[in-house]
């Protein structure tokens, strides 16, 4: 059974009268363990979908589970208990409190979660040692790298053992040799640990790293990858023109 | 997944931790922010640690000998005849003993006497038969022997005062200021009791209290001492009927306008205290608004790890709470040192100026919560509303680019109720007199109601001025300030209550000297003043009896000799002092400002009947026209005296004073000491040689200070004048937080308009033309700031001297020209200042990161 998994899923802003439809009756399944890369040009929905998976948009119509919760039915606060217990997000801009070390921005959602703090800081500190940030646990935001702050957003992720994680263009803001180093943990926490990712890039190297990938175009499905991390650049990169010229 | 309760300690206090290390990443703003509490809670902790021992010492100075069971007095505080208390006393049951005293604080300007908090200036003395006291109160000699009713001259002390003083043994004699001049006193034993240390007591016979204070006969006190097993409360009920309406079962009625007015100074002070506090808010508010612009980042991103809206409402809460218990603990620390300071200087003038006893610090739990709940809710109050605020902040804006700053229309009905209650003010301002201090503060609320709708026309007013300066940027500058007209008129409105402030104490003040220099030149109008140690309240002090004035009448340099005598009462149920003036001698000397009445028509008046003259302040607090009768409660039972005019002098136009001819003040108060005179000299007179002559008199006065009556109207007015300059003081106090509230708002204009500053930049805005514009938005909101404060300013002080004129302070209204003049450039100084750092800021802004900015 899929960990995630959308049913018609339909969203459109604006008003009644100029409705502007960005995703349109989309059904996504994603199995545990999977990493999927969502595509797709600018204006494609990508974003929108990955926000409704998170809790964070809600739809016009259409479901939205996970496990076995209807996020379209839940209440703000249970959203953001699913959010701060069984979904990881990992960010564009890394999203780190800038007052707050390393170990502490980790342990975040365990301490909103009510975690005692000693042992929030024991599995924060857990978590990064398996982005191998051990020796940056009390470094603030400012004094690390972009690309170890990337790592650190990971860790926050990883850290309450989420069903899934949700990355939005996590290397849009690096250098490509960052870019590599964060991608390659992503893959690393999928074969390591089994868990289920699903991330936006338009980066096609990024997109290779991925099990499967779909192409968005206009709010809809328009094509599937299923490469199994056996996918060049070069090969997505031709499938991507291809969806955008369609 | 752990339940929510169980761990919400912890979540607290990360959130506590998360706080702190914010605002200490911003310390400037952060202290900045504190100070308004710091403030506030100080003034009105100070206050209160002062005011319970203030009370207390004046009490405790009033109540009479220690061990009686109940102190009888006369409502007007005077002495009376024993007959008339005395024999029916001694028919009620349960009544063991009486004794009737005459006793009288004042102040021992030779003796010398010292303790450990330093000289003691006062001492009371107690007259006292030696018989029936003794039944009242039992007197334990340690040495020498107690008074015997054939005394004269012999004094008894307690031995805590004998302890303090070598000079005070038995046997040896010391001099005590009397009306007669000085006498000396042999003291004959000593009690064994420590005394009261802040007011010593020094016993005597009643006949020899009588001559010192010239009440020959006269009481001022009964003592009682019940039986010991009968019904206490059923004695003092058949006492208080047997005695009726003229006398009370009390501890110092005759000083009750004395505390009454001290505790109108200190809610005067609370009020500025909370006044602070509000600003406070005001501040924190405001600062907070910035902060949540400023984090809306990292609040989106919480939010989208899972922290629910409360949770983000709690975060800020805490950090304001951080803030108000930072604030509320170094307030407390403040107002105690402030308290100190308050005691040792008001201490000093305690001492010589109102002859009461000692002040002490108290700490006491009411004072100590009520300022740390007042710290403590106005921070949690202010916080509140713009951490609900962060809570709405949705989890989405960590993952897409800001909106760019939203153009918010101004709510109409705001207008339309502001300026509707505008209206009413003017209404009431220029209307009722009653009602023009409500009237000002209704303008000022109507004012901040309207702020909003005034953003837009206010900018269309003052940019063509602007354009004068700022040609390129001065439009740019004001479609970014109308954007946000809420926000521009919460700025405008903090400034507009500083610069109010600013302008009302200006029209004050400047009324107020106007008033003291016209009173001060009826007071002077003679050649030398002989003052007594306190003036305004005279209930302590020890005139002199009619020699004083015949031998200064005899020196041939004096043309003439004036006085005022004095004795207190009541009328109306409330107290009066009542002033005694010679009508044929008293205008030579001095005159009054007359408000009501001929000037010539009165005094001749007050030489016949019972006639009186009433300060603007009594015949506000008694109700009734000129011309009315109005029931005095005297020494002698109630009588009817007639208003013939309304007058006010410097010393008296603060108090409710009712002058009457000296000749009705003997004969229905049996008062004739002299307690101030005032001096002619002949035309030719050599001034100089004539004061050494009078100084030289008053070798046996010594209670009376000579001075040269010019001299010290010169240091009246600039004492008065001083005193004046606090109260700026205080108005620029109030600006701290208008200023800061400046500053943020323009942060946040910046913040928000980060990338179309970018934008302007990269299109081939220069740095310098970034920061003007900000310099000009800045400029507008001072104007617009500065424009309303003038407005209410000149509202309210309008209000405030009407309102000051109903309590019987009457004081010509005079445009604030001064004031108005000053709140303009102070507000666009403000204005410039607070740019500095938000126009540098905007203009470094590097254009690619500023175009990224999301």
């Amino acid at each position: 059974m899929p960990i995630v998994r959308t049913d018609s899923l339909t969203k459109t802003y604006g008003d009644a009268a100029h409705p502007v439809s960005a995703l349109n009756a989309v059904n996504l399944a994603v199995e545990e363990g999977e990493f999927l890369a969502i595509m797709g040009p600018s204006g494609s929905g990508k974003s929108t979908l990955l926000y409704l998976l998170g809790g964070l948009e809600r739809p016009t119509s259409g479901q939205v589970w996970l496990r076995d919760h209807d996020l379209s039915k839940l209440n703000d606060n249970d959203l953001s208990r699913l959010r701060r217990t069984a979904i990881g997000f990992v960010f564009q801009f890394f999203n780190l409190i800038p007052v707050l070390t390393a170990q502490e921005n980790v342990a975040i959602p365990l301490i909103l979660d009510g975690m005692p703090r000693a042992q929030a800081l024991k599995q924060a500190d857990e978590a990064l040692a398996k982005v191998g940030l051990s020796d940056r646990a009390t470094h603030r935001p400012s004094e690390i790298s972009g690309g170890q702050q990337q790592r650190v957003a990971l860790a926050r992720a990883l850290v309450t053992k989420p069903a899934v994680i949700l990355a939005d263009e996590p290397t849009g803001n690096l250098d490509s040799r960052s870019s590599d180093e964060v991608v390659q943990m992503l893959r690393h926490t999928v074969d390591e640990w089994g868990q289920t990712l699903i991330l936006v890039t338009h980066d096609p190297r990024i997109a290779a790293y991925a099990d499967r990938i779909v192409f968005l175009k206009d709010g809809k499905i328009v094509d599937e990858n299923r490469l199994k991390g056996q996918g060049t650049a070069d090969q997505i990169r031709e499938q991507l023109s291809r969806v955008a010229l369609q | 997944m752990t339940t929510q309760v169980s761990g919400l300690g912890s979540t607290a206090g990360q959130m506590a931790r998360m706080g702190l290390r914010y605002l200490s990443g911003r310390r400037l703003r952060t202290a900045l922010t504190t100070l308004a509490i710091v403030f506030g809670v100080a003034l009105i902790f100070a206050i209160n640690l002062v005011l319970p021992s203030a009370v207390d010492a004046f009490n405790q100075t009033m109540s009479g000998i220690a061990g009686a069971d109940a102190t009888i007095t006369s409502v007007t505080g005077e002495a009376f005849a024993p007959e008339a208390v005395l024999p029916r006393l001694e028919a009620i049951d349960g009544v063991r003993g009486i004794t009737g005293v005459l006793r009288r604080q004042f102040q021992l300007p030779t003796l010398g006497i010292r303790n450990d908090n330093g000289s003691v200036p006062q001492i009371e003395l107690v007259g006292l038969d030696p018989a029936s006291a003794s039944q009242v109160r039992e007197f334990i000699v340690s040495e020498g022997r107690f008074l015997e009713p054939s005394d004269t001259g012999k004094a008894v002390l307690p031995a805590g005062l004998a302890d303090l003083s070598p000079q005070l043994q038995v046997g040896t004699t010391f001099p005590l200021v009397t009306a007669g001049g000085l006498k000396l006193y042999t003291v004959v034993g000593l009690l064994a009791e420590q005394g009261s240390v802040s007011v010593p007591q020094i016993y005597v016979t009643l006949t020899d209290a009588q001559a010192a204070f010239n009440q020959s006969g006269l009481i001022n006190a009964v003592e009682v001492s019940f039986d010991p097993r009968a019904d206490r409360e059923a004695v003092t009920a058949a006492i208080e009927q047997t005695l009726g309406d003229a006398y009370t079962l009390n501890t110092g009625s005759s000083s009750t306008d004395t505390l009454a007015a001290m505790q109108i100074g200190f809610a005067m002070m609370d009020l500025l205290g909370l006044l602070a506090l509000f600003l406070g808010a005001f501040l924190i508010f405001n600062t907070f608004r910035t902060v949540i612009v400023e984090r809306r980042h990292d609040l989106a991103m919480l939010r989208a790890v899972g922290a629910t809206r409360r949770q983000i409402t709690q975060m800020i809460v805490i950090e304001s709470l951080i803030q108000g218990v930072l604030g509320t603990l170094i307030g407390l620390l403040l107002g105690y040192l402030m308290a100190q300071g308050v005691v040792s200087f008001m201490g000093r003038f305690w001492a010589t100026y109102l002859n009461r006893g000692a002040l002490e610090l108290r700490l006491n739990a009411p004072a100590v919560l009520g300022a740390v709940a007042l710290g403590l809710v106005t921070a949690l109050i202010a916080g509140y509303f713009p951490a609900r605020a962060a809570g709405k902040v949705s989890p989405l804006d960590a993952l897409r680019p800001a909106t760019t700053a939203s153009i918010h229309r101004a709510a109409r009905w705001s207008l339309i109720i502001g300026a509707g209650l505008m209206a009413l003010a003017v209404l009431l301002l220029l209307t009722g007199s009653k009602g023009a201090a409500g009237g000002a503060l209704l303008f000022l609320i109507g004012m901040v109601l309207a702020a909003p709708g005034l953003v837009m026309p206010a900018a269309r007013l003052f940019s063509p001025i602007l354009t004068l300066w700022y040609a390129r940027e001065g439009d740019l500058a004001r479609s970014n300030l109308v954007r946000q007209p809420g926000r521009a008129a919460i700025t405008g409105s903090t400034l507009m209550i500083g610069l109010a402030t600013l302008v009302t104490i200006a029209a004050i003040v400047s009324a107020f000297s106007g008033l003291i220099n016209t009173l001060a030149d009826a007071n002077f109008g003679s050649d030398l003043i002989l003052l007594p140690p306190s003036i305004s309240i005279y209930d302590t002090v020890i005139g002199a009896d009619e020699n004083l004035a015949a031998r200064l009448r005899a020196l041939p340099e004096v043309e003439a000799v004036g006085s005022l005598r004095y004795a207190s009462a009541a009328a109306g149920g409330q107290s009066l002092q009542v002033l005694g003036i010679d009508p044929n001698a008293y205008p030579q000397v001095a005159t009054f400002e007359f408000s009501q009445g001929e000037p010539d028509k009165v005094f001749a008046a007050l030489d016949s009947e019972r006639n009186a003259i009433v300060t603007s302040l009594a015949l506000s607090s008694l109700g009734v026209p000129v011309g009315s009768d109005v029931v005095l409660q005297t020494a002698n039972g109630p009588q009817t005296y007639r208003i013939v005019g309304v007058a006010n002098d410097l010393f008296t136009f603060k108090l409710a004073v009712m002058f009457i001819s000296q000749a009705n003040l003997a004969a229905d108060f049996h008062k004739t000491e002299d307690i101030m005179l005032m001096v002619n000299l002949t035309p030719d007179a050599d001034k100089a040689a004539a004061l050494a002559k009078v100084q030289d008199i008053l070798t046996d006065y010594p209670q009376f200070t000579a001075r040269l009556t010019g001299e010290y109207r010169e240091e009246i007015v600039r004492t008065s004048a001083s005193a004046m300059y606090l109260f700026y003081a205080l108005a620029f106090l109030i600006l701290i937080p208008a200023a800061l509230g400046l500053l943020n708002t323009l942060t946040i204009n910046i913040l928000e308009r980060t990338r179309e500053i970018g934008v302007v930049r990269a299109v081939g805005g220069s740095r310098t033309q970034v920061r003007r514009i900000v310099t000009a938005e800045a400029l507008l909101l001072g104007v617009f700031g500065a424009a309303m404060g003038v407005l209410a300013g000149v509202a309210m002080s309008y209000g405030f001297i009407a309102a000051f004129a109903t309590a019987g302070w009457e004081m010509p209204y005079q445009f604030p020209l001064l004031g108005v003049v000053a709140a303009i450039v102070i507000g666009v100084v403000l204005a410039l200042f607070a740019s500095v750092l938000p126009a540098r800021s905007a203009a470094r802004l590097d254009i690619i990161r500023a175009l990224q900015y999301e």
